[in-house]
């Protein structure tokens, strides 16, 4: 395996992106972040949809995905900007925990027009100086990787999850950390992540949110089908969420799970294989992962889902060999040749491990390079 | 040359990995331990689709990768076309 560059951050941790991030606490303060990204070449606005009236865990998710993201890895400094100075103020003092520089800007008071202002001109300082930090030499235990796949379909459980799977188990032999998620779609092998848990205690833990989870669902009393498995799902020949499920279970490898994480926590275990609470949609799912430290993320699709994140590059592969064709921009690794059976898993496994390294050492994964930059927050339930 | 997989022996249905159309002779192969299966398809099976290798009575549960993936209300024969028609989940 060629040397991985990466970037060590203050606290240590390791990232494989440089971005300077100019993160809204709040929905109203997206307009000053766009203002400010727009300015200053080179730093990211991350523009969402709450941060208003939330309360109790709602909005206790709602920061630790704020703080999260700020505090991953690959990013290097961050612009903070909300409409009032004190939830700022948590999230840029959660943020700067790291180590990393942080500024928070509040619009009260003063308006859109002069936060941008003195937003701007920190933007401007930090992305100077992110510009002049350099990658050193990093080892693959340092890294974050998170899995979850996406319109899948029967060739997702044949060739790219055991694909995902084979990493998976590289990286967690080498001492690396894995997290996969993806709650309501473990149904029907549920089991089959409850018996690899660790300890009795963290079996305890998954199923007591597997359940809350699945009761949430029956509460609504609707059929699922058409939800979970998705249109595209049936589309690609998935009958029901067992089969999907199974499919998706298999890209977990087989290592023992040694930690059960509330979404968008901070694993606390050492390295190993973790479980993530998270919704099964994409980009809820790894903007969760991402703000629990995931540097990298790996995704399986069969139909040809075409997800990206803004600070966690995400490598897709399918084995679908008309969705490799057909949608051939936004897949990076086409293990297709698995279904043929002109390759086996490790060969598979070795062409997603080979490219896995080259998105660390800098390559720009396809969604990368189409500016596919998702970035959505979990909500609860609603706000006050 | 193949036209289907299949995950485990003991599964009642396999995978097509190419389209396969009603009538047609194809041969399927056991991905755990690389034996084949020949059956006549008695429906058009896309691929990613999947096709029966055992009957299953109604009401029966339908296995892959070992495990039941759902039912089958009213039951299917080998090298019937499988999917929301004819099968259906036991969870929700």
């Amino acid at each position: 395996m060629s040397q991985l560059l990466g970037y060590r951050r203050e606290n240590g941790k390791v990232g494989i992106r440089n971005h300077v991030i100019i993160l809204p606490v709040d929905d109203i303060s997206n307009a000053a972040c766009e203002a400010v990204a727009s300015h200053i070449p080179g730093t990211l606005a991350l523009p969402h949809s709450y941060g208003r009236l939330q309360y109790g865990k709602d909005l206790d998710l709602h920061f630790r995905t704020m703080i999260g993201t700020g505090a991953n890895p690959n990013v290097a400094a961050a612009v903070v900007i909300g409409i009032e100075p004190n939830w700022t103020k948590i999230v840029a003092d959660g943020i700067a925990k790291t180590g990393k520089p942080v500024a928070a800007f509040s619009i009260e008071g003063q308006g859109d027009l002069e936060t941008v202002r003195q937003a701007s001109r920190k933007a401007m300082e930090f992305v100077q100086w992110a510009s002049e930090l350099q990658r050193v030499p990093i080892e693959l235990h340092e890294l974050t990787v998170s899995i979850k796949c996406g319109e899948s379909d029967t060739t997702t459980g044949l060739g790219s999850c055991p694909t995902v799977a084979q990493v998976v188990d590289r990286l967690v032999d080498a001492g690396a950390t894995v997290f996969f998620g993806e709650t309501s779609e473990l149904t029907g092998g549920e089991h089959l992540i409850a018996d690899r848990c660790a300890t009795p205690e963290l079996r305890q833990k998954f199923m007591a949110m597997y359940d809350d989870y699945i009761a949430e669902i029956k509460n609504q009393g609707v059929d699922l089908l058409g939800s979970q498995p998705t249109q595209g799902n049936i589309a690609g020949g998935l009958s029901t969420i067992e089969e999907k499920a199974l499919g998706n279970i298999e890209k977990t490898g087989t290592k023992p799970i040694i930690g059960v994480l509330d979404p968008a926590e901070t694993p606390q275990n050492g390295p190993g294989l973790y479980f993530m609470d998270t919704s099964s949609a994409a980009a809820e799912c790894i903007t969760l992962m991402a703000a629990g430290g995931a540097v990298l993320h790996l995704f399986p699709t069969g139909q040809g889902n075409i997800i990206g994140n803004p600070i966690e590059p995400v490598i897709k592969l399918t084995a679908n060999p008309k969705t490799a064709a057909t949608m051939s921009e936004h897949i990076d690794v086409d293990v297709s040749g698995l279904l043929s059976r002109e390759i086996n898993l490790k060969a598979a496994g070795d062409m997603l491990m080979d490219y896995l390294c080259r998105v660390v050492n800098g390559r720009l994964t396809a969604a990368e390079a189409l500016g596919h930059r998702e970035f959505v927050m979990t909500k609860l339930y609603r706000s006050a | 040359m193949h036209k289907f997989l299949i995950h485990k022996q003991g599964d009642h249905v396999g995978v097509a990995v190419a389209d396969i159309q009603e009538g047609e002779h194809v041969v399927g192969v056991f991905m755990d331990d690389d034996f084949t299966i020949e059956i006549t398809a008695r429906g058009n099976v896309p691929l990613g689709h999947k096709i029966a290798i055992a009957d299953v009575e109604a009401k029966g549960h339908v296995i892959e990768y070992g495990l039941p993936i759902g039912y089958a209300p009213e039951g299917f024969r080998v090298g019937d076309y499988v999917h929301t028609h004819n099968i259906k989940t036991l969870r929700w």
